[in-house]
C-alpha cells in the first residue's frame, strides 16, 4: 500500500516536470478563445495558431539558420577541441602548462564583460547580420578543449605510436585514430555543444538584426515580447512549439546521451 | 584517403563562404547613378512610393530612382542602425522618426538639406515657422524634411457620451473626472468594475508614453519641450498636472488597470467610452464597428485652468538623406517631386496620413478628399497646433525615466506626482553630465 | 623539425582566438569604459565619468539587490528539492529512467519556451496558476504584476527549469557514498532521517558546494527571462545586471557606459566565485 502511494507520489511529481509543455501543445492547438480556460484537451482543434505564426514570421528561415549555425559551431568545436586537448595531453612543448592555465582561467572569465567589445569587433569588420558573427565566436570552446585533453589522456600511449609507425602526421592520429577510439567524448562534447548553441539568444539579438538571420529561440522571443503577435496567445505558444520540438524530439531518442552529456559537463566546472 | 579531412574541411570553408556571401546581398547600392530610396513597409505607403517613383523615372530616365521597403527587423528603427553601422544606408528614407533625427545628424552621417539649392525657400513656404524651429539641430542646420503627421486625438462613442448628458466628449480634467464616475459601472454585478471612461496601456515602455503622457503634457503646457540645449526642460507645473490627472484616474479606476488589449477592440464593444489614438483608427473603425455604432474626435483633455490652442503629439515621420548619396542634388529634385501639393493630395487618398505642410485643411486641392472623409478634417484642423520631439540624441532614455516614473506614480501609486517629476528630473540630469 | 612545430600548429588556432576574442575585448573594454561611444559618431573621452554615473545609478544597484534576491531564493529551494528527490531516486525503484527523463526535460528545452510557457501559467486573469487558486477559494497573486513577487515568481521558474540537472548531479554525489556507513547505521537502528542527515548530506557536502557555485554562476546570467516576461518591471523589481547592460549597450548604444557596467559586474561575480571556490577548499 505504502508503495503505491509513493509511486503515486513520484508520478505527480514528475508530471510538474511535464505537464506545462502538455498543455503548451494543447493550447497551440486549441481556438484563441479557449486558451484562457483550458487544462487538459481543448474541445476544439485547430491549426490557426500554426497558421498565423507562418504567414507572421519567417520561422522556417529561422530554423535553416539555428540548424546551420548549431551543426557549424558543434563541428568546428569537436575539430578544434580535439586538436587543442590532443596537443596538450600527448605532446610535450614549452608554453603546454601555461596555455593549460589560460583555457581554465578563460572558463572562469564572465562573459559580461567581453559581451560589448566583442560586439564592436562584429562591428567593425562588417559581420553583423552574417552568419560568421553567429558561429566564429563560438567555435572555440575551453570545456571541450578540457574535456578532449581528459579523454585522450586515458587512451594508451601504442595506439599512437603504432599510428606514427604506419606514417601518419598528426591531424590524422586525431581524426582517424583517436577519434574511433572517443566516442564518449565526441558524443557528450557534441550535445553539449550543438545545445548550448541551438539554445543561445542573447549573442544573436546583439549582432543579428535582419529578421531573415535570425535563429529560432532569437525569432521567437522578439516574437513574444514584441506587438507582431497582436496579444493573441496561441501563436506565441505555437512559436514556442515549433522551437521545443527538434530538441525535445532528439531528448525523446538519446535521453540518456543528454543526461550523462550534461552531469559530466557541470561536474567539470 | 589521405586528401579526405583536409578536404572536408575545405568544402565546409568555402560552405561557409558562399552562405556568408549569399546572406551579405541586401542594401547594397545599385550602380550607375540611380538613387536609392527605402520607404515604410506600411502596405498603403508602398503603393504610393510605387507611384510617385513610377512617375518620376517616367519623365527623368537619367535620374531613375529605385524604391524598396525598408528590410523587416524588430523595428524599422533597429533597421536603419544596422545599416548606417553596417555602411548600408540607402539614399533616401522616408519614414524617419523624429526622434532619431539628432544623434544621426551628431554622427555626421546625414546630409545638411539646408545647404541644398533651394531648400530654405521650399522649407518656409511648406511650413511654418514653429515647425522650422522644431527640425532645426542644435548646430544650425536642418537634416530633416517634415513629411507627414498623424494627431493623437481622443476618440469618443458619441451615444454613450449623450447618454451621459454631453454634447460632445469633455475638453478639461475635471469634466473627465465626472463623466469617468458617471460612465462607471459593474453591469454584470460580480463586485468588479467592467465599464471604464477610457483606457491607455500600462506598458513601461518608453514609446507607449507617447500615447497618453506626452500628448497630455503638450496640450496642458501648449507645446512646451521636455528636452531644450541639452538640459531637462520637463521639471514643471504641466508635467505635475499630467501625471496628477493620469494618477486619479488609475486611483479611482476610471481607467483599468487590467491590460484590456488582450481582449477584442474594448471600445468598438462599447466597455471603453474614449480612448487616446490616431487617425489610422478611422480605417479600423469603419471595418469593424457594430451596426448603429457612431463615433467622433474631439482634442486631448487639458487642466481646467487652461487657456490658449490645444496642442498635441503629431507622431512626425520626416525625410532624411544620408551622405552615402552619391547625388544629392537629383535626391533633391526627386524629394520636391515628391512633396508637391499635387503628390501630397496622392499620400492622403493613398494612406490616409497628413501632409505636415502650412494650411492643410484650407488647401482648395484637399477640400474634396476632406468632404469625402469628414473626420480627417478634424485632424487637418488639429495640425496646425501639433507637436513633434525635442532635437536631443538622448530622447529615448528621457522617456524610459519618465515611464519608470509614471509606472510608480500613476499605476502604483507609490509616489506623489511632484516627486515621480522631480525624480524624472533628476535622473535625467545625469544623461547630460559631461 | 616537422614534430616540433606541430604542436604549435594545434594550438595556434586557439591562440589566434584567445588574442582576438578574449584578450582584445577585455583590454578595449578597460579603454571603453573612460570613453562615450554610440558607434555611429567617433569615440569621446570622459575621465571617470561613467564610474560616476555607476555609483549613482540606482538602476544597476537594484539589479544586484535582484540578482540577490533571486540567488537567496532560487538555491535553497534548488537545493531542497533536487536533494530531495534524487534521495527518492536513488532508492530501488522501478521506471526509475523514465522519471528522471521527465524531472531532465525542461533542462534541455530553451530558456525561451519556458519563459512563454510560464508567462501564461503566471497570468493574472486566467492563468493556470491563478485559476487553480481561484479554485481552492484562494485569491488571486500578482505573480509578475506584483513587485514582491515578480523575482520570486521568476526565481521559481528558473529552480522547475534546472531542478533535473541538479538531481543528476546530486544521484551521481550520492551514489558516491560508500555503502558500508548505511549498513552500519542500519545494524544500530537508525532510521531513514538520521541516516540521511547524519551520513548522506555531509558526505554529498562537495556536491551541494558544487550546486551552489553553479547555480550562482547561472543567476549572474539571467537575461532572456526578465527580457521576455517582464521587461525588468514592475518598478525595476526584475531587472537584471546582463538585461541592464543589454539595454544600455544595444537600445541605447551607451557603449561606454555598457562597457563599464560589464566590467564592473564581472569583477563583482569574480569575487562572488572566488569567495565560494575558497570556502569550498577551507571546508576540504
Amino acid at each position: 500500500m505504502k508503495k503505491i502511494l509513493f509511486y503515486f507520489a513520484l508520478a505527480v511529481s514528475a508530471l510538474v516536470f511535464v505537464y506545462p509543455f502538455i498543455w503548451m501543445i494543447s493550447a497551440s492547438f486549441a481556438p484563441e478563445n479557449q486558451i484562457g480556460s483550458l487544462t487538459f484537451l481543448p474541445s476544439g482543434f485547430t491549426l490557426s495558431s500554426y497558421n498565423q505564426m507562418f504567414e507572421k514570421i519567417p520561422i522556417g528561415r529561422a530554423f535553416v539558420n539555428s540548424l546551420f549555425v548549431a551543426l557549424t559551431i558543434t563541428f568546428g568545436v569537436l575539430v578544434f577541441g580535439s586538436m587543442v586537448g590532443y596537443a596538450l595531453s600527448r605532446m610535450t612543448f614549452r608554453g603546454r602548462d601555461t596555455i593549460f592555465y589560460i583555457i581554465i582561467f578563460t572558463m572562469t572569465l564572465p562573459f559580461q564583460i567581453t559581451l560589448i567589445p566583442q560586439y564592436i569587433i562584429m562591428v567593425k569588420l562588417g559581420w553583423v547580420d552574417t552568419y560568421w558573427a553567429l558561429i566564429v565566436p563560438y567555435l572555440m570552446n575551453s570545456l571541450a578543449i578540457i574535456m578532449f585533453c581528459q579523454y585522450f589522456k586515458s587512451l594508451p600511449q601504442d595506439l599512437i605510436d603504432a599510428a606514427r609507425i604506419d606514417g601518419c602526421n598528426e591531424l590524422q592520429i586525431i581524426f582517424r585514430i583517436l577519434w574511433p577510439n572517443s566516442i564518449p567524448a565526441i558524443v557528450t562534447v557534441g550535445i553539449i555543444t550543438f545545445m548550448a548553441s541551438w539554445n543561445e539568444v542573447l549573442w544573436p539579438l546583439i549582432v543579428i538584426r535582419n529578421e531573415n538571420m535570425m535563429t529560432m529561440p532569437q525569432l521567437v522571443a522578439l516574437f513574444a515580447v514584441g506587438g507582431r503577435a497582436e496579444s493573441q496567445l496561441g501563436v506565441k505558444l505555437a512559436s514556442a512549439m515549433v522551437l521545443a520540438l527538434p530538441i525535445m524530439t532528439a531528448y525523446l531518442f538519446f535521453q540518456k546521451y543528454f543526461v550523462q552529456s550534461m552531469a559530466s559537463s557541470g561536474l567539470k566546472e | 584517403m589521405k586528401i579526405m579531412k583536409p578536404a572536408i574541411s575545405i568544402i565546409m570553408l568555402v560552405f561557409s563562404f558562399s552562405i556568408l556571401c549569399i546572406s551579405c546581398g541586401g542594401g547594397s547600392h545599385p550602380s550607375g547613378g540611380q538613387i536609392l530610396y527605402w520607404s515604410s513597409n506600411n502596405s498603403y505607403e508602398i503603393e504610393f512610393a510605387r507611384q510617385i517613383t513610377e512617375a518620376w523615372n517616367k519623365e527623368h530616365p537619367d535620374h531613375r530612382v529605385i524604391f524598396q521597403p525598408v528590410p523587416e527587423g524588430q523595428s524599422s528603427e533597429e533597421v536603419i542602425l544596422a545599416a548606417v553601422v553596417g555602411k548600408t544606408t540607402p539614399d533616401i528614407y522616408s519614414n524617419m522618426w523624429e526622434g532619431d533625427v539628432e544623434s544621426y545628424a551628431r554622427a555626421g552621417v546625414l546630409v545638411p538639406l539646408d545647404t541644398l539649392k533651394g531648400f530654405t525657400e521650399f522649407l518656409n513656404e511648406r511650413c511654418d515657422s514653429s515647425v522650422i524651429a522644431e527640425v532645426t539641430s542644435a548646430d544650425g542646420h536642418i537634416y530633416q524634411i517634415p513629411w507627414k503627421i498623424n494627431p493623437i486625438m481622443l476618440i469618443y462613442n458619441e451615444k454613450e457620451i449623450k447618454n451621459l448628458g454631453y454634447r460632445k466628449a469633455p475638453a478639461s480634467y475635471s469634466g473627465f473626472f465626472e463623466a469617468s464616475k458617471k460612465f462607471q459601472k459593474d453591469s454584470d454585478g460580480d463586485g468588479y468594475i467592467d465599464r471604464w471612461f477610457g483606457y491607455s496601456e500600462v506598458q513601461v515602455t518608453w514609446w507607449q508614453r507617447f500615447f497618453d503622457f506626452y500628448p497630455l503634457y503638450l496640450a496642458a503646457s501648449g507645446g512646451a519641450p521636455l528636452i531644450s540645449n541639452d538640459t531637462v526642460a520637463f521639471d514643471n507645473k504641466y508635467a505635475v498636472q499630467v501625471f496628477s490627472f493620469l494618477r486619479e484616474l488609475y486611483d479611482k479606476n476610471y481607467f483599468s488597470r487590467e491590460r484590456l488589449s488582450a481582449r477584442q477592440d474594448v471600445f468598438l464593444d462599447g466597455v471603453i467610452a474614449t480612448r487616446f489614438t490616431g487617425p489610422w483608427e478611422i480605417a479600423h473603425s469603419e471595418r469593424y464597428k457594430p451596426a448603429g455604432f457612431e463615433y467622433n474626435f474631439s482634442s486631448i483633455p487639458v487642466p481646467d485652468d487652461h487657456k490658449g490652442p490645444i496642442y498635441t503629439y503629431g507622431d512626425p515621420k520626416n525625410i532624411v538623406l544620408f551622405k552615402t548619396c552619391p547625388d544629392p542634388g537629383s535626391a533633391w529634385q526627386f524629394l520636391r517631386y515628391l512633396l508637391d501639393e499635387k503628390n501630397e493630395l496622392k499620400l492622403l487618398e493613398i494612406t490616409n496620413q497628413l501632409p505636415r505642410r502650412k494650411n492643410v485643411d484650407g488647401n482648395r486641392l484637399y477640400s474634396g478628399y476632406f468632404d469625402r472623409n469628414p473626420k480627417m478634417r478634424i485632424f487637418a484642423e488639429q495640425a496646425r497646433y501639433v507637436k513633434g520631439t525635442d532635437q536631443s540624441p538622448v530622447l529615448k532614455e528621457v522617456f524610459d525615466l519618465i515611464s519608470q516614473e509614471y509606472e510608480a506614480c500613476v499605476i502604483y501609486g507609490k509616489k506623489r506626482p511632484e516627486e515621480a517629476v522631480k525624480d524624472a528630473a533628476k535622473a535625467a540630469r545625469l544623461l547630460f553630465i559631461k | 623539425m616537422k614534430k616540433k612545430i606541430t604542436p604549435y600548429l594545434l594550438v595556434s588556432p586557439y591562440i589566434i582566438y584567445f588574442l582576438v576574442f578574449t584578450v582584445f575585448p577585455v583590454v578595449f573594454s578597460i579603454l571603453l569604459t573612460f570613453h562615450s561611444w554610440n558607434i555611429i559618431a567617433p569615440m569621446q573621452f570622459i575621465g571617470v565619468a561613467n564610474y560616476k554615473r555607476l555609483f549613482n545609478d540606482p538602476v544597476f544597484w537594484r539589479s544586484i539587490l535582484n540578482t540577490i534576491i533571486f540567488l537567496l531564493i532560487h538555491i535553497p529551494l534548488q537545493i531542497v528539492v533536487a536533494l530531495f528527490l534524487a534521495e527518492v531516486l536513488n532508492q530501488n525503484i522501478k521506471l526509475r529512467g523514465l522519471f528522471r527523463g521527465a524531472f531532465f526535460l525542461p533542462v534541455i528545452v530553451s530558456g525561451v519556451v519556458v519563459t512563454i510557457l510560464w508567462q501564461q501559467l503566471y497570468g493574472y486573469d486566467s492563468g493556470l496558476l491563478n485559476r487553480l487558486l481561484i479554485k481552492i477559494g484562494l485569491n488571486k497573486i500578482g505573480w509578475l504584476n506584483d513587485p514582491l513577487w515578480a523575482m520570486p515568481s521568476l526565481a521559481i521558474m528558473a529552480t522547475w527549469k534546472n531542478v533535473g540537472l541538479y538531481i543528476v548531479l546530486f544521484l551521481v554525489g550520492l551514489q558516491t557514498v560508500p555503502q558500508q556507513y548505511y549498513e552500519a547505521a542500519d545494524l544500530e537502528g537508525a532510521t531513514h532521517m538520521q541516516k540521511f542527515f547524519r551520513i548522506t548530506l555531509p558526505l554529498i557536502n562537495p556536491t551541494i558546494m558544487m550546486v551552489v557555485i553553479l547555480s550562482t554562476i547561472g543567476g549572474f546570467s539571467l537575461f532572456i527571462e526578465p527580457y521576455i516576461m517582464t521587461g525588468g518591471g514592475p518598478l525595476n523589481s526584475t531587472i537584471s545586471a546582463v538585461l541592464y547592460i543589454y539595454k544600455q549597450g544595444f537600445f541605447y548604444y551607451h557603449m561606454g557606459y555598457a562597457a563599464t557596467l560589464g566590467l564592473f559586474f564581472a569583477l563583482i561575480i569574480l569575487s562572488v566565485v572566488i569567495i565560494q571556490k575558497k570556502f569550498v577548499e577551507k571546508e576540504q
